[in-house]
């Protein structure tokens, strides 16, 4: 079990990039991801029925891809409970055997509330992107422990 | 085109009870397993406890949205608190916009969950595109 250290606010400064998260995508992680969320949608399990729907075949949840984003901007600060706000657009389609990149910047930093924003991106592995226009908030605690 | 009376429809869920096994479940599924000691769902799970909400304006047969041709196009939520097991959440979806964009319809679903004692827990917004067959 990894264990998680929160990142100090006064060690966060606008432009500074963070880790980066690769992941690939797999027919399995996507079924295993409609299990987990409800989201059986066929468009996501059957190759038939999504190539019926004009689509190349089966394609990942958009909320997969956001998952990720998630899990880049928490790996980072090191607590789930800091992150406030998560928005992006579901800009191209993840299909299995793609290999996907988030990335983030610090966009802005206030003192007074002790918030960042994040602005974020995701990739894959043509570099096209699949989630843009992607923002994170996040709050740090007023008090260290 | 959807018929743009049923714009201020609302869907709200059964009381989604969390369980460790279901944050588990998606922590495993998307590859997101740290776990600090204080289990706590990564925030998109908002989309689990939220999703009969979606799949119930998925399937209302009078909006009869054309789910073969939807896809999400953009997500917003907001997280009010974290989400541990035991923890009992409504959501409430409401479909509040239907537009158009050259050949393709936009729909707008605002989702507002609160806990058992009607806490906000999440806000979130929903962009789904419907591409014209």
């Amino acid at each position: 079990m990894k264990t998680m250290s929160t990142l100090d606010f006064e060690h966060v400064s606008p432009g500074q990039a963070l880790p980066s998260l690769s992941k690939q995508v797999t027919v399995e992680q996507i079924r295993q991801y409609a299990e987990a969320s409800g989201d059986r949608n066929p468009i996501h399990l059957d190759e038939t029925f999504a190539r019926s729907a004009g689509l190349p075949g089966v394609i990942a949840h958009g909320m997969l891809t956001m998952a990720f984003a998630n899990q880049m901007v928490t790996d980072w600060l090191g607590d789930r409970s800091m992150l406030k706000r998560l928005q992006g657009r579901f800009a191209g389609m993840v299909v299995p055997g793609d290999g996907v990149t988030c990335s983030g910047t610090v966009a802005s930093k206030d003192d007074a509330t002790r918030r960042i924003v994040i602005n974020l991106v995701v990739t894959n592995q043509r570099g096209e992107k699949v989630f843009n226009k992607g923002v994170a908030e996040a709050e740090f605690p007023s008090q260290k422990e | 085109m959807t018929d743009a009376r049923w714009v201020g429809r609302s869907y709200e869920t059964a009381p989604y009870q969390v369980t460790e096994k279901s944050i588990r479940d998606y922590m495993a599924a998307v590859g997101d397993e740290r776990d600090g000691g204080d289990l706590m769902a990564p925030p998109t799970y908002a989309m689990v406890y939220g999703f009969d909400a979606f799949w119930q304006l998925w399937t209302d047969q009078e909006v009869a949205l054309d789910v073969a041709h939807l896809v999400h196009g953009e997500q917003r939520f907001s997280f009010h608190r974290p989400v541990r097991p035991g923890d009992r959440i409504r959501t409430t979806g409401r479909l509040t916009a239907i537009n158009t964009r050259g050949d393709m319809e936009l729909v707008t679903f605002e989702l507002r969950a609160v806990d058992d004692q009607d806490q906000p827990v999440s806000d979130g917004t929903a962009l789904f595109i419907i591409r014209k067959p």
